[in-house]
């Protein structure tokens, strides 16, 4: 077995299980009754969206952002009120035209907070973009003209999309399109000069900073790109449920968002799919499956079992069930392979990529740990926290 | 990736599973066999999240009355055996919201869609009951009965054909107030402060509309957030020269809100607070107690009134004791009021609501008398939003110990929406401007009915 970063071929059963899922995907509208296909796996899709722009910004640039909400916020409120709808301004252009206009104003608004947030590291990061977080909720809440605490009612969508109500194969479909176009396309990026340079920026700021590279406009870049993954989120949001208010990007939202990708996995792009699936599906069935136990526990006190779930994930696995699944599998090649050490070959060209520079998910953190870059004294925030994520190696002792 | 996936798909075809049918195919179920399903929408969080069993409680009432069992003293259990003209009922599930619409609809999504709901009674507030009504046309099959939201727009803006709302709105329970205070109190400048949101803000428009309608000048809105914590800021922004102040801050933040007030101002005089519903709710009298003494406050329901039909409604209530003792609580009554419109359809169809639209018509025809609705006849007008008498009360002391109740002074009878022209589908929405203080024709201009419920006086 050769696991290299550029090849890390999948197995026979990760490729069934790839086969498996494309299939389930494609055939969820005949297999899934309408309420599961259109409220649980389209929820699933546009907030596996928003934690994937942030998991984007965790895994390839070091950055826990806690202000995607507020893009996809921002996206869906410039969406609802661009279109016809009761409350907002109601301007009642074409709904293609509002969103395209919206994810602009989104992706602007993504760089803007970027050029702000890129200069900070750290707890400080967190608190700065945790500001704009509740920047844009107060602004919601404060600015009727615009939303107020009741939001924009009946927005109206595109035809061609469908209501998810009568029509809701057609809607999944373009959530799963977009969702799609999202992950490859950020996967594509990854392996690009620019996404190579943002991960070495990750690493090594100073070190990149020393040879040459702009580390803020590179952060602002990548901000700008989560932005968009964010805004394109927030406008199918607002189709879906054809309304937007403060609630949508409420403090709670950002959490919901942060634990979808701590529990997908915050280095991995699926994990944010993954993440938002279990989350969705948690969420929905716990009010049904909460176990009666005295008054601490009940079906009314479903957040409680949600919350100790959550926690027990992280707890067991800080890769989140990304994580927990790699560590399973590479326990299970180890025991099979034996001992083979040879596995950091090729390793010294690329950074410690997560998704990025391996052809596929598999095998990449693998080369953590003994890869160049990561062997170095140098230990920064970002990296110690990509460590803790790293499942074991398959040839280690 | 991905073992796990397989796995989780797996997991995901088992759930889909069992919710066949609940994807929006039933139809109401035709069949005598079949239960009619009915689902429930209240806040169990959040700044009303204390109304949860009340709501709950008013709710399951009328399915008692019709050989119901209920399954504990907690309301929100539920209950056994519910039947309605011969057609088993069942209750899908409690839904749980935190007054944000956000969380209203998606309860409203998984009781109707998921759970097969035919019927969903709900919710408790204002931005909810809007939300809610843009929801209902979606799903033009199901019925949508308002349980306690009081925002003007849910009905008179939005106009959903299958939404029904069976109490007045937040602006109907200020019908007279305003005259009130003009004429008894001498108010001739007057401030609103209130909760920025739909609710509140029809609540204080029908006091702006009544009060500037009798000759009143409303010289400062002010309007913290639902749910703020630290009112001092705003507080400190009422004028000085004012007569009196307008409250409509409802839920937990009136506690804080009186407590701060004390704090700044020093003690409530009476005559120069006039509260909305909230400040004399049982529930939250309870609460702030002995402070708001002497206030004059307005809404539908009168806790002081007797008579055979409000004793008929208290025994009904007697089940739940707790809900009992909050009986005039408009989250009470208003639930209760909700789910015997209701039944009296389903009644009246002989528990065959197949056919969606005679049920509408049914419940838009539908009124409510008696121990249905003991504070005042209910019918609905051409946007199936209830017309009814309101009340003008005073918080006066508990006796023996007990948290202060109200004194009722006056009744306005039959009030409309409307308001006879100054509120139509075409007026904007009360919010932080409107409605304009101007003076507006009202029906019940000087026709309020003095009542003395203690003296049997009732005015009928």
């Amino acid at each position: 077995m050769n696991i290299s970063v550029r090849s890390a071929p999948l197995t026979r059963p990760e490729k069934i299980g790839l086969g498996v899922i494309a299939v389930v995907a494609l055939l969820a509208p005949v297999i899934f009754s309408n309420f599961f296909l259109s409220a649980l796996l389209t929820q699933a899709i546009w907030l596996g969206l928003v934690a994937l722009s942030l998991i984007f910004l965790s895994s390839y640039g070091g950055m826990v952002s806690l202000a995607q909400v507020a893009i996809f916020g921002i996206a869906g409120l410039v969406t609802a009120n661009l279109s016809e709808a009761e409350g907002g301004l109601s301007v009642a252009i074409d709904p293609w035209l509002a969103a395209i206009i919206a994810i602009l104003v989104a992706v602007a608004v993504a760089l803007i907070f970027g050029a702000i947030a890129s200069r900070s590291e750290g707890i400080y990061f967190l608190m700065i973009t945790l500001a704009f977080g509740v920047m844009v909720y107060y602004f919601f809440g404060q600015v009727t003209s615009l939303a107020g605490h009741g939001g924009v009612n009946n927005v109206a969508i595109p035809g061609i999309v469908g209501d998810r109500v009568n029509d809701p194969a057609s809607f999944y479909y373009v959530s799963l399109a977009v969702a799609a176009a999202c992950y490859f396309g950020l996967r594509y990026l990854g392996r690009t000069p620019f996404g190579l340079t943002l991960q070495g920026i990750r690493d090594e700021p100073t070190r990149m900073r020393a040879l040459g590279y702009h580390v803020e406009v590179h952060r602002t870049l990548a901000f700008g790109v989560a932005g968009l993954v964010a805004a394109l989120a927030g406008v199918l949001f607002v189709w879906w449920g054809r309304r937007i208010g403060p609630g949508a990007v409420e403090l709670a939202t950002v959490i919901d968002v942060l634990v979808v990708a701590v529990i997908g996995g915050l280095y991995r792009l699926h994990g944010a799919w993954v993440g938002a699936l279990a989350f969705v599906l948690l969420d929905n069935y716990t009010r049904r499956w909460t176990p009666e136990i005295g008054d601490i526990l009940g079906p009314e006190r479903f957040n409680t079992l949600l919350g100790l779930i959550f926690l027990a994930i992280v707890l067991i696995s800080p890769g989140g069930l990304v994580g927990a699944y790699e560590s399973l599998r590479d326990r299970v090649r180890a025991y099979f392979a034996g001992r083979r050490g040879d596995v950091q070959e090729d390793a010294s060209l690329a950074p410690p990529a997560p998704d990025g520079a391996s052809g596929a998910a598999a095998g990449a953190p693998a080369d953590r740990p003994n890869g160049p870059v990561a062997a170095q004294a140098d230990v920064t925030f970002q990296r110690s926290k990509t460590q803790t994520a790293t499942p074991e190696i398959g040839g280690e002792e | 990736m991905i073992l796990l996936v397989p796995a989780l798909a797996l997991f995901i075809v088992a759930c889909g599973g069992d919710d066949d049918g609940g994807g929006g195919g039933d139809d109401g179920g035709g069949s005598s066999d079949e239960p009619i399903k009915i689902g429930f929408l209240s806040t169990c969080e959040g700044a009303f999240g204390a109304f949860y069993e009340a709501t709950a409680g008013g709710f399951n009432v009328p399915l008692i009355q019709r050989g119901a069992e209920p399954v504990s003293d907690t309301p929100s259990d539920g209950v056994e055996g519910a039947e309605i003209a011969g057609r088993p009922v069942e209750v899908v599930g409690y839904g749980c919201s935190d007054e944000t619409p956000e969380v209203a609809v998606n309860e409203a999504r998984r009781l109707v869609e998921q759970e097969g709901a035919d019927i969903l009674v709900g919710p408790l507030s204002g931005d909810e009951g809007i939300a809610i009504a843009n929801y209902a046309k979606e799903q033009p099959d199901k019925t949508f009965v308002n349980g306690a939201a009081g925002a003007q727009d849910a009905t008179l803006k939005v106009q959903a054909p299958n939404f029904f709302r069976f109490h007045t709105d937040g602006a109907q329970w200020s019908a007279g107030v305003g005259e009130y205070a003009v004429e008894e109190l001498g108010w001739k400048r007057a401030a609103v402060i209130g909760d920025d949101y739909s609710f509140a803000q029809t609540s204080a428009g029908g006091f702006i509309a009544d009060f500037c309608a009798n000759g009143g000048e409303v010289v400062k809105r002010i309007w913290p957030s639902l749910g703020e914590t630290d009112y001092s800021s705003f507080i400190a922004q009422i004028p000085d020269n004012i007569d009196g102040i307008y409250t409509a801050i409802g839920g937990e933040g009136l506690i804080s809100f009186i407590n701060q007030y004390i704090e700044q101002k020093g003690p409530i005089e009476p005559d120069e607070m006039i509260g909305n519903l909230f400040v004399d709710d049982p529930i939250v009298l309870k609460e702030i107690g002995e402070e708001v003494v002497g206030v004059t406050v307005s809404g539908n329901t009168a806790a002081d009134a007797t008579g055979p039909d409000v004793e008929e409604y208290l025994d009904r209530l007697s089940v739940y004791p707790e809900v009992a003792e909050a009986g005039a609580s408009v989250f009470v009554y208003h639930y209760y009021g909700a789910m015997e419109a209701v039944a009296k359809a389903i009644e009246q169809l002989d528990g065959d609501i197949s056919d969606v639209e005679k049920f509408h018509e049914t419940l838009a025809n539908m009124e409510l008398t008696g121990p249905e609705a003991p504070y005042g006849d209910v019918r609905l007008d051409e946007n199936r939003q209830a017309i009814s008498d309101n009340y003008i009360k005073q918080v006066v002391p508990g006796e023996g110990g007990k948290p202060p109740t109200v004194k009722t002074i006056a009744r306005v009878p039959q009030v409309d929406q409307q308001f006879g022209g100054a509120f139509t589908p075409d007026t904007p929405s009360p919010d932080r401007k409107n409605p304009e203080c101007k003076d507006y024709d009202l029906p019940w201009e000087g026709k309020l009915e003095p009542v003395d419920f203690e003296s049997g006086e009732s005015g009928e």
